[in-house]
C-alpha cells in the first residue's frame, strides 16, 4: 500500500467463515487492530451456515467494527439470489454495510445473477467485484444502469477504457477502485484507473472518495 | 529490444478497428521496436482479404511489423491453401482463434493447418483460455500431437478472473516444452512470475493484445513485476519473441 500510495485498504480473508477458516473474523480483526487507520474489514462468510452465518456477520458488524460483507459464490456454490444469501445481505444492509460479490465469468457469479440479489434487496448496497471479469463487463455496466443499488469495483478487470465507460454511464459515484492485492499488483491496478483518463474529480471519487463514503455510512 | 508478440489490425466484425499507424504510434510511445500483427475477424468473414491487409501493413512498415496469417480450420484444404498463399506473400506464422471461428483446439479439425504450419516451419499463436474451446489442457493436447511446432497461447493459456484456469495452464506448460504463453490480460502478475520461476522465463512472451487490450497497461505487467529479475524481463519483453517468432 505504501509503495502504491494507498492510504487505506479494505481487507478480508481469501476463504470463507466458518469453513474453511473458523477463525477468519479474528484473523482480520487482529490485522486491522495492528494497523489502525490503515485497514478496514469485510467479513467473508459462507451463506449455507444459516443461523451460524448470520451470527458471525452480526458479531463482525456489531462488535468487531467490520464494514462490509464479502460473498464469493464460486467457492460457496451459493447463488447470489438464494434465500441464505439474501438473508446475509439484509443483515449487512441493516447496518448500512455494503455487500461485495465476486463477480466474473463463472456460473453463480455473473452480473445478471447478482442483479437478482440487487432486485430482491433494494435497500442493500451491492458491489460487483471485478466488474464482470473478462467477458461480462458490458453486462455489469448494463445491470448497474438498471439497479441503482449496484456499484462496480475495478480490480483485475483488464480494460481501462471500460472504467471510463462505466463512469460516463453510471456516474463517478458508482465506480470503486480496488486492487485484489496481493495477487494483483496494487501499483498496476492504480495505474489502470489512471489510464482510464477520468476527469480529476471523478478519478478522486473512484480512487477513494466513494469507498470512504461507504465505509463512513456503516453503523 | 522490446517485441509485442500479439497485436491485431484491420476492421473487426465486432465493431472496432485498428490501424497500423495507431499501433506504430503506441509502439513508439512504449519503446516497442517490433510487433507481431494478426488480422481481426473481418466484417464479411473473408480472412483472405484480411491477410492481404496484414501483408500490406508489413510492407509499409518494414522492420517494425511481422505478419501472421489467420485461417479458419473448418475450411480444410482451403485453409491450408490460404496459409501457404499468405506465407508466400511474407507472413511468418499462423494465428488461430478457436472462439471466433468456433472450433475446439484439441480436435481433429485443426490437423491439416497444423500439419501445414509444421511443414512450413511456422509458429502458431492460439487465442487461449476460452471455455470449452481453448482451455489450458486442451492446448496441451495439441502441443503433444505437434511437438515440433512452437505453440504460443495467448492470455497465459487461461482467462478466468478467479484464476481457476491457472493450474491447468501450468500442467500443460510443464508437460509440453513446445508450448509457451503470452502475458496479455493475465489475472495475477504472480502467475507470470510463478511460471517464469518454476518453468523458466523462456516460456513467457510479452504481448499487448492491442486493440482489445491497452498496451500502456499490458507492458507494465512485466516491466513492474516485482519478482522478475532484469534478465527474465529482457527475455519476456523481447528475447523470447525474437528467438521463437522472428528468427
Amino acid at each position: 500500500m505504501d509503495e502504491a500510495g494507498i492510504a487505506k485498504g479494505v481487507v478480508m480473508t481469501i476463504v470463507d467463515a466458518p469453513e474453511v477458516n473458523p477463525d477468519a473474523l479474528e484473523l482480520i480483526a487482529e490485522a486491522c487492530a495492528a494497523f489502525p487507520g490503515r485497514l478496514e474489514a469485510f467479513a467473508r462468510i459462507h451463506p449455507w451456515y444459516g443461523d451460524v452465518a448470520v451470527a458471525l456477520l452480526e458479531r463482525a458488524l456489531g462488535e468487531l467494527g467490520f464494514k462490509g460483507l464479502k460473498l464469493h459464490p464460486v467457492t460457496t456454490i451459493a447463488h447470489p439470489a438464494g434465500e441464505d444469501t439474501l438473508r446475509l445481505i439484509r443483515v449487512a444492509a441493516a447496518h448500512s454495510a455494503p455487500t461485495l460479490f465476486h463477480c466474473g465469468d463463472e456460473p453463480l457469479a455473473t452480473p445478471l445473477a447478482v442483479a437478482h440479489a440487487a432486485a430482491a434487496c433494494p435497500e442493500a448496497t451491492i458491489i460487483l467485484g471485478h466488474m464482470g471479469g473478462y467477458f461480462h463487463v458490458d453486462e455489469a455496466i448494463a445491470v448497474a444502469e438498471r439497479h441503482d443499488n449496484l456499484l462496480l469495483e475495478t480490480s483485475a478487470m483488464p480494460y481501462p477504457a471500460k472504467i471510463r465507460e462505466a463512469v460516463e454511464r453510471l456516474g463517478p459515484e458508482r465506480v470503486l477502485y480496488a486492487s485484489d492485492g496481493p495477487a494483483c499488483s496494487p501499483l498496476l491496478e492504480v495505474e489502470k484507473v489512471r489510464l482510464a483518463g477520468l476527469p480529476a474529480e471523478a478519478e478522486a471519487l473512484v480512487l477513494g472518495g466513494n469507498a470512504q463514503r461507504l465505509l463512513e455510512a456503516v453503523r | 529490444m522490446i517485441v509485442d508478440s500479439l497485436t491485431f489490425l484491420g476492421e473487426s466484425l465486432f465493431g472496432h478497428a485498428a490501424s497500423a499507424a495507431g499501433l506504430i504510434a503506441l509502439m513508439d510511445e512504449l519503446s516497442v521496436e517490433r510487433a507481431v500483427v494478426c488480422p481481426l475477424k473481418p466484417p464479411r468473414y473473408r480472412l483472405e482479404t484480411a491477410n492481404d491487409e496484414i501483408v500490406r501493413a508489413v510492407e509499409a512498415h518494414a522492420g517494425r511489423l511481422v505478419g501472421f496469417a489467420r485461417v479458419d480450420p473448418w475450411l480444410g484444404e482451403e485453409a491450408v491453401a490460404e496459409l501457404e498463399r499468405a506465407h508466400a506473400l511474407g507472413l511468418r506464422g499462423l494465428f488461430l482463434h478457436p472462439w471466433e471461428e468456433t472450433f475446439c483446439i484439441s480436435g481433429p479439425v485443426v490437423d491439416p493447418v497444423l500439419e501445414a504450419a509444421r511443414g512450413l516451419g511456422l509458429p502458431v499463436i492460439v487465442a487461449s483460455g476460452y471455455p470449452w474451446l481453448s482451455e489450458g489442457l486442451q492446448l496441451g493436447e495439441l502441443a503433444r500431437r505437434f511437438p515440433e511446432v512452437t505453440l504460443v497461447a495467448t492470455n497465459g493459456a487461461q482467462l478466468n478472473i478467479s484464476g481457476l484456469g491457472q493450474q491447468d495452464a501450468e500442467l500443460a506448460l510443464a508437460s509440453c516444452p513446445n508450448l509457451v504463453i503470452q502475458t496479455t490480460g493475465v489475472y495475477r502478475e504472480d502467475f507470470i512470475e510463478g511460471i517464469a520461476a518454476r518453468l523458466g522465463p523462456e516460456r513467457v512472451l510479452y504481448a499487448s493484445g492491442f486493440p482489445a487490450f491497452d498496451p500502456r497497461l499490458e507492458i507494465k505487467r512485466t516491466q513492474w513485476a516485482p519478482n522478475l529479475d532484469a534478465a527474465a524481463k529482457e527475455l519476456i519483453l523481447g528475447g523470447n519473441a525474437q528467438r521463437l517468432l522472428l528468427d
